[in-house]
């Protein structure tokens, strides 16, 4: 689970790491006491999951008072669907650093990532200059000693006081990061503002998800999802995106649909969602094709090669969910797996015209999709 | 021959008196693995398919040799079950759960090499090695997939594996022995770790992986094969090669980030190396053709 920027600044404020004043507005008119506060000149942020949030338009520097006054009402619009703006103040920045935490799967240790070029993008910069970046693996057995901590902020070549500020911010993000089962753990930039003080510009957490049942600090809410479809797949435990496009796939296992997914753009077709509803779920395909008729598409195409999640159970799933929910599209299938004779029977005997191959069940949901035969 | 498990590896199933670990144990039974017996706190003096069942490892271990520990326990408990299997001093580990902590799959991974063992998973379906035997939850008796031959295969999805292996079936081959590693962003053991086994074993004439995008495994892959660690024909199929930046699919471990993980990065590294990526599953076995490699 990916925190706000608000969110992860509270975590980084108790833990020690200086953050910029702030106040977080739910309306625009909030935005006058807030001013109370954090005076202008101020920075009006947008409080969304997406990267990139400055060169979208979302982040924005503003000089006045009026100037705040028209971003928030401009970042407030409906149509944009923002419903947080963090009204911080502007610093004064000498210098801007990059830090992260996150995990280095091969040699099964935490790595303490820093540059000293912060506030750009850290993927190009990985690419374009490497030599700038200082990576210090972790032991998690020990966690990150003061040494290494020390080590990299003097690597930096900044003053004393500086360098003890650095130190202390690295040594309190590698305890947020282990307190919170991080996957990653973010500041960029870290200011350094003209008085020689370390603070958080900016703040990424990302939780693991697998590790929620034990933070349960954040829990997801509906107005965290996308959408409704979104809200409800996950409140059942299916895996499902949505994307713009014209097939809906429901398929069985993460693999499978990843692979169905490619097949579909290499026979020219556009995806509408991503459905899984193998493994433990292979018995809810009516709530699965419930899921998939509320997002627009023209074909629903339903891919399984199940073992324990058997062929004829989901081909009886599929027959049940068409008669409950009389879809407005066609469904192409191929069922597939144990028990897969009784599955192609069972569509057949619904009236269905089951593909046994993936390539070919793919070829004819994009012939539909794009208009051509049933 | 076979990999990491075969009919005379005796195996220990923590979780064993669990519906789906009891399930399970009766499957693995069924195919000539050596289940010696089980462990369930609070469960001795129990049995499961006529295998006594123990409070904890160390004293089954103490009652039985055990070469391998078999875990049906969920998610939030499998660090704990993985460390007692080490403890009592178990060098082969397959785990199975969906879900398992990301900070202790680091744990596990990093405890597994301070013992010098191997933990297979987890969200795999684990390792068979077909007619001999398996610790995990494959339905062996599924022969469109699950047919013995020359070909290693190692996969991050179990879906896909079905699809992929039984092209490789249909196009004349079989398996000498299937390792899930497994579908998270931190695998007990990965892909290249257990190339050095199947380079020696005389049975695997060619290895298959199924990857997909996210992590840098199959990379590794490709640096095995230049370093000449592994020298027998590899074909790959990689699932995600269209899909968008920082989007998970399906899989914990299915999303690129930080700049890494993309399938054609992948594609480059093993193409470089000298394997052959097949861009869709039907083609697997087709490539391994192409490759010479016999139909035994």
């Amino acid at each position: 689970m990916k925190l706000f920027e608000y969110q992860a600044k509270d975590i980084f404020k108790e833990a020690g790491i200086p953050i910029p004043n702030s106040v977080l507005i739910q309306e625009e008119t909030m935005l006058e006491k807030a001013l109370d506060t954090v005076k202008t000149p101020c920075v009006v942020k947008s409080q969304v999951l997406s990267g990139g949030r400055g060169k979208a338009g979302l982040v924005v520097f503003t000089k006045t008072k009026e100037d705040a006054q028209k971003e928030t009402k401009r970042l407030f619009a409906k149509d944009l669907n923002i419903k947080h703006l963090l009204i911080e103040e502007a610093i004064d920045i000498k210098q801007e650093i990059y830090v992260s935490v996150t995990i280095d799967p091969n040699q099964a240790s935490a790595l303490l990532i820093v540059s000293k070029e912060g506030g750009v993008d850290i993927e190009t910069l990985a690419t374009e200059r490497p030599e700038k970046i200082i990576k210090e693996p972790i032991d998690m057995r020990y966690g990150l000693m003061p040494y290494q901590a020390s080590r990299v902020a003097y690597d930096l070549g900044f003053s004393k006081d500086i360098t003890k500020a650095l130190k202390n911010t690295f040594l309190k993000l590698y305890h947020i990061f282990v307190q919170y089962d991080a996957e990653l753990v973010e500041i960029n930039p870290l200011f350094i503002t003209q008085d020689n003080i370390v603070v958080a510009g900016d703040g990424k957490l990302m939780i693991d998800d697998n590790s929620m049942f034990r933070q349960q600090r954040y829990e997801k809410g509906q107005t965290d999802y996308k959408s409704d479809a979104e809200y409800e797949a996950a409140q059942e435990g299916i895996p499902f995106i949505e994307f713009d496009g014209d097939i809906g796939l429901m398929c069985a296992g993460a693999g499978l649909t990843t692979t169905v997914y490619d097949l579909i753009h290499y026979e020219g077709g556009t995806i509408a969602n991503y459905l899984e509803f193998g493994g433990p779920n292979y018995k809810k395909a009516v709530k699965s094709m419930e899921i998939c008729l509320k997002v627009p598409s023209k074909v629903i195409l339903v891919v399984t090669f199940g073992t324990i999640a058997r062929a004829d159970v989901m081909a009886s799933g599929i027959v049940e969910a068409i008669k409950q929910l009389k879809p407005d599209r066609p469904i192409v299938t191929c069922i597939r797996g144990t028990n897969e004779k009784e599955a192609v029977n069972i569509l057949k005997e619904a009236g269905l015209e089951p593909v046994f191959d993936t390539e070919e069940a793919v070829r004819k949901a994009v012939d539909i999709a794009k208009g051509g035969s049933k | 021959m076979s990999i990491f498990i075969d009919q005379t590896t005796t195996v220990c199933v923590q979780g064993i008196t669990g519906k789906e670990g009891s399930f399970w144990t009766k499957h693995m039974i069924e195919l000539g693995t050596q289940v010696v017996c089980g462990v369930t706190p609070g469960k001795e003096g129990q049995t499961v398919e006529n295998k006594p069942v123990y409070n904890s490892v160390k004293k089954a271990a103490q009652q039985h040799n055990i070469d391998a520990s078999m875990l049906f326990v969920p998610p939030r408990f499998t660090k704990d079950a993985v460390f007692e299997a080490l403890d009592a001093g178990i060098k082969k580990i397959v785990t199975i759960g969906d879900g398992i902590p990301l900070h202790d799959m680091v744990a596990i991974r990093q405890a597994a090499k301070v013992h010098n063992a191997m933990v297979v998973g987890g969200n795999t379906s684990g390792v068979i090695s077909p007619k001999l035997a398996m610790m995990g939850s494959f339905p062996h008796w599924i022969e469109r997939v699950y047919k013995k031959g020359n070909i290693g295969i190692m996969t991050r999805s179990g879906s896909l594996t079905n699809e992929v292996t039984a092209m490789v079936v249909a196009a004349g081959y079989g398996v000498s022995t299937l390792i899930g590693v497994g579908g998270d962003p931190v695998p007990g053991t990965r892909f290249a770790e257990f190339l050095e086994l199947y380079e020696n074993d005389p049975e695997t004439e060619a290895v298959v992986i199924i990857g997909e995008l996210g992590g840098t495994m199959e990379e590794e892959v490709a640096e095995a094969i230049n370093d000449k660690r592994f020298t027998k024909p590899l074909v790959a199929f990689l699932g995600g090669r269209t899909a968008p930046k920082g989007q998970k699919m399906g899989h914990a471990g299915a999303i690129i980030s930080g700049g890494k993980g993309s399938v054609e990065d992948k594609i480059e590294a093993l193409t470089k190396a000298g394997a052959l990526v097949a861009e869709r599953p039907r083609l697997v076995g087709e490539l391994l053709e192409e490759l010479g490699v016999s139909k035994a």
